[in-house]
Order: structure tokens, then sequence, then C-alpha cells
């Protein structure tokens, strides 16, 4: 399976962290490093086997977290009696660049919606910049990863019998995601993959899929944070202008 | 004045021309007035009159100056004539255009610190774009270029200056609510009681979950 998949919108670790930390309601000034460590290195290990060009960066978080882990479990040097030493929490400057991280990735958020806002002006003059509309994923990647990762598990549990050894392959694998896409639009993510037992089988769709995503010939969406994700396929811009959606007629007086 | 037209007729038609928001000082200078507090009362009052339901255009306050735009109620429409997605940026462009934003002049290696990611294609595009610009140089061994924001991030989300940036504290509190309560700020926020047009419902939340293709 050498099919490089090649994404530019990766977040970073420290965004995975955060994702991490969220979903399992972590207290951020107080991580419990081994368990978050062990999920990192989970979501690294699956990124490595999906051939997903994992950033340098992902490979020194892991190394940071796992110096981390190591020093908390060095006993407290030796302090000569009765003398009090403020001890450095070896979290300490990771959590700090959370923090800040965190507080830019809101600000980020707000800047979104003050975009959303202005929009829907248009200047005199002003040509509006043609800006890419946002990329495929409306949904970041590391949330379809998380929910691959699911799948994925949930498919280890079934421990199924490997029987049909048939070639597969990604490219074939897309022309039968556009197949199903172009009769059923949209479809929840996890569907995809059902009746797909085998491991490579799952892992092929999921590429299949990430291709199409980048491609721009599918979309994925989440109308709320953990929510069920959707995959739309891609019209063209000009194809089809919904009719459901535009409120009041224009030229209905 | 010219021939038959107020202030405000010519203020409008100043604007009108305006391939970017002209300031206050320019539009003094153009109709000649001593203060630019007088000025500025015409500005307000054309504002109002554009008040009304059966006028389009609106008068926004923004990157250091004055510019008639459309309503953010015509939006619908001007979508059906011209068929163009809006203007969006990416997260990463995004997360790297508020770090820049608040903490400018900032260098490159100081933004993929908060990031914890390489930024060079996103501050590449961003600098393509006219978002953000160099301000200088640091005085530091290598002399890295200082980055800040430029007037179009101000008009691109709709700022007159960045003392307009909300302040990070605040920002826990802005996200809070789904939808926020003004769309768009016109410079005259007095005619709150005006009926309200018939709005296609959630339109930008819709806006926001379908920049790509359609169902």
């Amino acid at each position: 399976m050498s099919y490089q998949v090649k994404l530019d919108m990766f977040e970073g670790p420290l965004d995975l962290l955060l994702h991490l930390i969220r979903e399992h309601q972590i207290d951020i000034l107080d991580i419990p490093i081994a368990k978050i460590t062990e999920e990192y290195l989970r979501y690294l290990a699956l990124m490595q086997e999906l051939d997903l060009d994992v950033a340098g960066e992902f490979l020194l978080m892991a190394a940071t977290l796992i110096h981390i882990k190591s020093r908390m479990l060095l006993p407290p040097e030796e302090v000569a009696e009765g003398e009090e030493v403020e001890e450095e929490d070896p979290r300490a400057e990771l959590v700090d660049r959370l923090l800040e991280y965190k507080k830019f990735k809101e600000a980020a958020q707000t800047l979104s919606l003050l975009e959303t806002e202005q929009a829907l002006l248009h200047p005199r003059g002003a040509p509006s910049i043609a800006f890419e509309v946002e990329g495929p994923l409306a949904i970041s990647l590391l949330e379809l990863l998380r929910a691959f990762h699911d799948i994925l598990r949930r498919a280890e549990v079934l421990a199924p019998l490997e029987i049909t050894p048939e070639e597969l392959n990604v490219g074939q694998r897309i022309v039968v995601l556009l197949d199903r896409l172009s009769v059923e639009s949209p479809i929840e993510f996890t569907r995809l993959f059902a009746g797909s037992t085998r491991r490579a089988e799952i892992i092929i769709t999921f590429l299949a899929l990430l291709e199409l995503l980048r491609r721009h010939l599918a979309t994925a969406r989440q109308a709320e944070p953990m929510g069920p994700i959707m995959i739309y396929r891609h019209l063209e811009p000009a194809e089809a202008p919904d009719e459901t959606q535009a409120g009041p007629q224009p030229g209905s007086q | 004045m010219t021939g038959q037209l107020d202030r405000r007729g010519v203020l409008e038609a100043l604007l009108f021309v305006a391939e970017e928001p002209i300031p206050l000082g320019k539009l003094q200078e153009v109709l000649g007035d001593e203060d630019p507090a007088v000025t500025e009362a015409s500005i307000r009052e054309l504002a109002q009159r554009l008040e009304g339901e059966d006028r389009g255009l609106m008068i926004q306050e923004v990157a250091g100056g004055f510019r008639l735009t459309t309503r953010a109620e015509a939006h619908p429409w001007i979508q059906r004539l011209q068929q163009v997605k809006p203007a969006r940026l990416s997260r990463a462009a995004l997360e790297t255009l508020a770090i820049i934003a608040y903490k400018q002049p900032i260098t490159r290696a100081e933004v993929e610190a908060i990031r914890g990611v390489a930024v060079d294609g996103v501050m590449r595009t961003l600098l393509e774009r006219g978002l953000i610009r160099m301000l200088g140089r640091k005085t530091e061994a290598g002399r890295p270029i200082l980055y800040g924001t430029s007037p179009a991030f101000l008009e691109h989300f709709g700022f007159k200056d960045l003392g307009e940036l909300p302040s990070l504290r605040e920002i826990d509190e802005l996200i809070g609510p789904p939808s926020p309560e003004s769309p768009a700020r016109s410079i005259s926020s007095a005619g709150e009681d005006q009926p309200v047009a018939k709005t296609p419902s959630q339109d930008e939340t819709r806006e926001r979950t379908e920049s790509g293709g359609s169902p």
C-alpha cells in the first residue's frame, strides 16, 4: 500500500493534543501525561500506517511527551531536611504552549465569525478578492482521523475471518466511492465502511476518501462537534443552484 | 454646493466612485469643511437615510475610512446574480492571521513557535493576498523579517482599526452564542426598531456549513 496521501492542511501536534484533552475531558492544567502520551502515539501510528505525510513536528512532540513522562517518573531530587524547594512541574512548559496556542485558536474562530458577517456585504468597486473557498474539509483532518480511528477499533473487536484476499487498490476504491456518492449524497461517514471488516479494506476506503477530499470531489462536514460526519458529493459550483435554501423570492413583491 | 445636490448627495456620489474606504480627512478636504465633525455629521445623516427598507446600501466605517456597501440582507440576491461563493480563509490561514494580528510585529519563527508547525506556505499565501505585509526587520541575529496585518485585513473582517480586534479575553464570550446579534455593523446603529426585512432564515449559519457543494 504505497499510496502517499499528502494534505497540507494539517493543524499540527498542539491541535492534536487539544483534541485529545477535550475528548477525554482532561484538565489542561493537570494532564495525565502517561495516558495522553499513549493516545498521542496511537494517532501517530495511525497516521504512519496510512502513510500520511507526518510532519517532523509530530515526531518532535512525541519525543517531548515521552521526555516529560520519563521525568515525571523520576523520584524528586534529594532535598536537605526542612528546606522547601519548589519542584518544577515537567509539564509546565508544554501546558504554557498549549494555553498560548488555544488562545489563538479561539481568536481564529472569532475572526472566522467576523469574516462570515463581512462576506455578506458587497462593497462598491472592490472586486471581491477571489479567495479560495475554505478547503474541502469543512471539518478538520484530525476530526476525520478520530472518527476513522473508532471505525478501525470497532472492526478489530469484530475479529473477522480473513477469507477473500481479493486485490484492493485505492484507485478502484475511489471510483466505487464516487459511484456511491452519485447515488446517495450526503452519506454518513461510518456507512462508507459498513460491511468492511478487514483492516486493509477499511484503510483503503479511508485513503480513497482522503483523495476525493483532496481533489475537491467530495466534502466532509459536521453540523456540530462530535456529531455525525457527512460526506457530500462535490458538485461543480455553477451547477444546480439550490432552490430550497433561498428564503425570499427576488421580485416577489 | 454643487447645483441641486446637497452635501449628503455629494457624499453619496463620492463614496460610490471610491474603490476603497475614504478617510474622513479626505472627505472633509473634498467637501471643503473647516471642521471634520461637520463632515462626520453629514456622513451620519446620509447613513440614516439609507436605513429605509427601500434601500439596499449602507455606509460602513472600515479600515480607517468610510465606504458604501450593500446591506447584509441583500446578500442572497447578490449571490444569485453573481453566483460566487463568499470569500473564506482556511483554518490554518485564520490561525496564522490571528497570531500575526495580535502579536505584530512578529517574525515567522515566532508564529511557528506558537502554532507548533511550519507556516511558510500559509504566510506566503497571506502575503500574496495582501492580508499581511512586511513591516521591517528585527534587530537580532539574521535580521528576520517582521510581519503585520494590512488595511486589506481590516477590510476583510470589517474592522475600523486594530483597536477593534476583540481582546483575547473577550473571545470566550464571543464564541459562546452561535449566532452573533448584529449581522453587520453599519455606522448608524440608531434605528433599532425599524421593521426587519424578511431575511432568509439562518442564512449565516448556512453559509458557514455550505461553502462547498450542495447536497
